[in-house]
């Protein structure tokens, strides 16, 4: 008996009109959008080459000591899920005036927008009627009349319902996926494969729980009407009003320092902290000056040979006296060693206290952006966004991860740099913040996607608060239908 | 006759379930919207006070406008402390809301969000079954049998319904503009109050579109269901699938470098400028004349640089404006931005204000000589733009499409209520 109810919703649902509309809409809007945010991932790609280009172009013509600090080659590859749903680093870490307003005042459309707004309304259109008309048209009444049992009947709508329903859905998902599997720019290995399968199943998951949501709003209302209206009620909190209010929220809940005023404290340390440098140097110089006399007014007639400050050039002339005379080296030893020390312990503290002031604000930031998150999970919609956008690497925790991979390049490339300027100084005396630098072996940054373990140690939470919400939806489906009035 | 179907419209909308729920759902999302986004405001402000304290010469920044509460638009962008640079313009200090991710997931939940996207539901949800809901019940075969003209009964029946949809909308705003105007932290003077005035104006006939085409849907099909479905798709095709849609598409017919790209490029005309310059010696006796020369050089370079990816961005607006002109969402989105000082048209004036301050400072500096590095700089100054800017940047062909959109929504479902087969 179940699979005819089954049968027969199937075949009601795709003979109706939201059917044909819903399906017409999907693929047209799916393989649409995959054309062309395929053909936007091309030319983000060549957008990257351009800039990874430029980079090379700086270091190999133009790097000195002084100058790679602003061009540490470590840029972003447009995510390989580009061409289905558009990822959130955009302008990331740019300082520019100029950028495009547009996306801020027109979202783009990829494939969340699919499933998230036309998915979730062809659901709630699915479901808001399966109980309400058919006691409305009377059906309800003579299919109960029979020895069919009201379980019966419940499963038998949610799996016709639900699989006229995955039909748009699915159909238009494999028209995408052929597309972008027949373009020749676009090499997806078996890990995206099987992250998109993986975001296939939570989409459905997804879809399901608006599906379910209306079964249950129709088994609690006696007119399709009422129910649409409750439904649509719900639909405009869960999708388009709590997941968007929430930030805001946190932001008046748990205040940030301003970044500016950080700044500023920063630099308030770093100069109070150079007095210190300065005093403590002094004290050196005192102490050497006592210790040494004589000996050491020759390395003060010298200006400290670059000792103390890089722009005086007597550098060659201190390594002659000293290489002249043994106790004088001995001096310049003890005497850079002791400056070092000093540097060493004064900086030391100067970054203690700084790392203190912005760790501060990372935390207050991380407890913002938890809260917000937090909240957020009350709707659906942000914890499918959750899910979708850390799966497919185009989501907040893919920007954490490129920050994390890109500041451990950093300090390789840094070393490397450092060493670079070792060797340098060691083949020339002269060498200076602004003499050229041959970097043309630096190991080229290569940005890899995390791996699916840790994507899915980071999702699975809020696949399971989706799931819950299916499980609440149908139990109070399942209820209201027990206790519903057929007449 | 008139007034006697309007009357008997607005009451029974008035008692209906449907005027209950969407009454609650409209003033509640507009009152959280107003408190949600004043509170906003309130932190972009102690921001901009403490940013605008370190500004420097050669620098900008503007406050955020108190109409930002209502149509937040690009005031962000707007309100973002920006320094002239030898190449470019770049921006002084992150934005603050640069700090929390979550905030790039979703979007501003402003009273222009709530009447864009949810109240123009909420008025197709009020019209589409104003005439097939009452075939259904068949009160509409009653009515025409009396001696009631079509036209008279569809003028009512649009009336009646958009009067009982739109008085809970005017509750809501000004309960919550009157909230906002107590504030002692906002300051709203005539020409915002104008502007104001002229956002909400824009939004009754922005959703008058929706309300007639839900009357147009309505009067095309003979079940309510369907009018329903129909409607639906309708709405999602109008507000979300055109507008953002229309914004993927211009990006294929204009080609744009992003931003990281610019500053790439910024970057290495910096760099080989520096270089440049080591190479003069400074012994020469027009060290001074040569190095000037060069600056004056990397600068107008960079300035070409801007100028084209400028020329670029406005472009792909134009494309975009014009790929989305069919749904009226993009139209009311760009014109309620433009009213409120945070649109395309502003960012769009605040870019080439900056540019022009740079121009003069460069003009002072290399080509008068007035100007040297230690006499007092001139302060950049910048006034948003009035109503007449706002009318002349485009504004006024905006609100000519929401108007010809209107009527010709409005005179669709007239003809076709008069075709109307009410049996």
């Amino acid at each position: 008996m179940l699979k005819t109810i089954i049968a027969r919703e199937f075949l009601n649902n795709i003979l109706d009109l939201r059917f044909i509309v819903g399906l017409v809409l999907c693929v047209i809007i799916t393989v649409a959008c995959t054309i062309i945010l395929s053909h936007d991932y091309g030319k983000e790609l060549a957008d990257y080459n351009i800039r990874v280009n430029l980079q090379d172009d700086f270091l190999s013509n133009y790097a000195t000591r002084g100058r790679i600090s602003g061009m540490v080659p470590h840029q972003k590859p447009p995510e390989r899920f580009r061409p289905l749903i558009i990822g959130i680093s955009g302008n990331e870490n740019s300082k520019s005036f100029d950028d495009n307003p547009l996306p801020i005042l027109f979202p783009s459309l990829d494939f969340l927008f699919i499933v998230t707004i036309i998915m979730s309304l062809l659901a709630i259109l699915f479901s808001y009627d399966a109980i309400t008309g058919e006691r409305q048209r009377g059906t309800l009444r003579l299919v109960i009349a029979n020895s069919i049992s009201r379980t019966t009947i419940l499963f038998g709508k949610l799996v016709g319902g639900a699989a006229s329903l995955l039909i748009p859905f699915i159909l238009s998902l494999l028209l995408g996926v052929l597309y972008i599997n027949l373009n020749p720019n676009i090499q997806w290995d078996g890990l995206a494969w099987v992250e998109l399968v993986l975001l296939t199943v939570a989409s459905i998951t997804f879809i399901m729980l608006f599906y379910l949501l209306g079964l249950m709003v129709s088994t609690f209302s006696r007119y399709s009407a009422t129910s649409i209206l409750s439904c649509l009620f719900l639909w405009v909190l869960l999708i388009l009003v709590i997941p968007n209010v929430c930030p805001y929220i946190s932001a008046q809940l748990r205040r940030v320092p301003s970044i500016r005023e950080t700044e500023r404290q920063s630099e308030e340390i770093g100069q109070a902290y150079d007095e210190v440098h300065q005093q403590r140097r002094k004290q050196v110089v005192n102490k050497f000056r006592s210790a040494y006399g004589g000996l050491f007014s020759k390395l003060e007639s010298l200006g400290f040979g670059r000792i103390l400050d890089d722009e005086i050039d007597d550098r060659e002339k201190v390594g002659g006296l000293a290489a002249a005379d043994p106790q004088f080296r001995t001096m310049v030893d003890a005497f850079r060693h002791e400056l070092d020390q000093v540097s060493s312990e004064v900086r030391g503290a100067e970054r203690q206290e700084v790392d203190k002031l912005w760790g501060d604000l990372n935390t207050k930031v991380a407890a913002q952006t938890k809260l917000a998150k937090n909240l957020a999970c009350i709707s659906p919609l942000a914890n499918f966004v959750y899910v979708a956008r850390d799966l497919t690497g185009t989501g907040l925790r893919s920007l954490q991860y490129f920050e994390k991979t890109k500041s451990e390049y950093r300090k390789l490339f840094w070393r490397y740099v450092s060493k670079k300027v070792e060797d340098a100084r060691k083949n020339d005396p002269t060498f200076r913040r602004d003499t050229f630098l041959d970097l043309s072996d630096y190991s080229r940054f290569e940005f890899k996607e995390e791996a699916l373990r840790g994507k899915l140690g980071e999702v699975l939470p809020y696949w399971g608060i989706l799931v819950l919400f299916n499980v609440v939806f149908f139990v109070a489906a399942f209820a209201g239908f027990m206790r519903y009035d057929v007449r | 006759m008139l007034m006697s179907i309007i009357r008997k419209e607005i009451l029974s909308n008035l008692l209906s379930y449907k005027f209950s729920i969407i009454t609650i759902l409209s003033t509640i999302l507009i009152l959280v919207s107003i408190l949600v986004m004043y509170g906003d405001y309130l932190l972009a402000m102690d921001n901009h006070d403490i940013l605008r304290k370190e500004s420097s010469d050669h620098s900008g920044i503007i406050p955020p406008t108190p109409l930002g509460i209502f149509a937040k638009g690009l005031d962000d962008n707007l309100c973002r402390p920006w320094e002239l640079q030898g190449v470019g313009v770049g921006i002084s200090s992150e934005q603050q809301k640069s700090l929390n991710n979550l905030f790039k997931l979703f979007t501003a939940p402003d009273l222009l969000y709530i009447i864009k996207v949810i109240l123009s539901l909420c008025a197709m949800l009020f019209a589409f079954d104003m005439v097939s809901g009452e075939k259904e019940t068949g009160t509409l075969r009653q009515a025409l049998s009396y001696r009631l003209k079509r036209p008279i009964l569809i003028v009512g029946k649009w009336i009646g319904g958009f009067t009982s949809f739109i008085l809970p909308f005017f509750i809501a705003v000004l309960l919550g503009t009157i909230f906002v105007t107590l504030s002692p932290m906002v300051d709203i003077n005539a020409q915002d109050w104008t502007k104001l005035g002229l956002f909400i104006l824009s939004s009754v006939i922005y959703l008058a579109i929706f309300f007639s085409l839900g009357l147009l849907i309505s009067c095309l099909t003979h079940r309510s269901s369907t009018s329903l479905v129909i409607s639906l798709f309708v709405w999602t095709i109008l507000v979300f699938l055109i507008p953002n849609l229309g914004n993927i598409l211009a990006c294929q017919f204009i080609q744009i470098p992003t931003a990281q790209q610019l500053d790439l490029k910024r970057k290495q005309i910096m760099n080989r400028v520096r270089f440049e310059m080591k190479q003069i010696p400074k012994t020469r006796p027009d060290y001074e004349k040569r190095l000037k020369e060069l600056q004056f050089r990397t600068i107008k370079e960079g300035d070409q640089l801007d100028e084209d990816y400028r020329n670029r961005i406005n472009r792909l607006v134009k494309v975009s404006q014009s790929i989305t002109g069919l749904s009226p969402a993009p139209a009311f989105t760009l014109l309620a931005t433009d009213i409120m000082g945070t649109g395309v048209a502003e960012e769009r004036r605040l870019k080439k204000a900056a540019q022009d301050y740079k121009d003069f400072l460069v003009k002072l500096y290399y080509i008068d000589g007035t100007l040297d590095e230690e006499s007092e700089q001139p302060k950049f100054h910048y006034q948003r733009s009035s109503v007449k800017d706002i009318l002349s940047q485009g504004g006024l062909s905006n609100s000519l499409i929401l108007i010809l959109l209107n009527v010709l929504f409005f005179s669709g479902a007239y003809v076709a209520f008069l075709r109307y087969d009410v049996r």
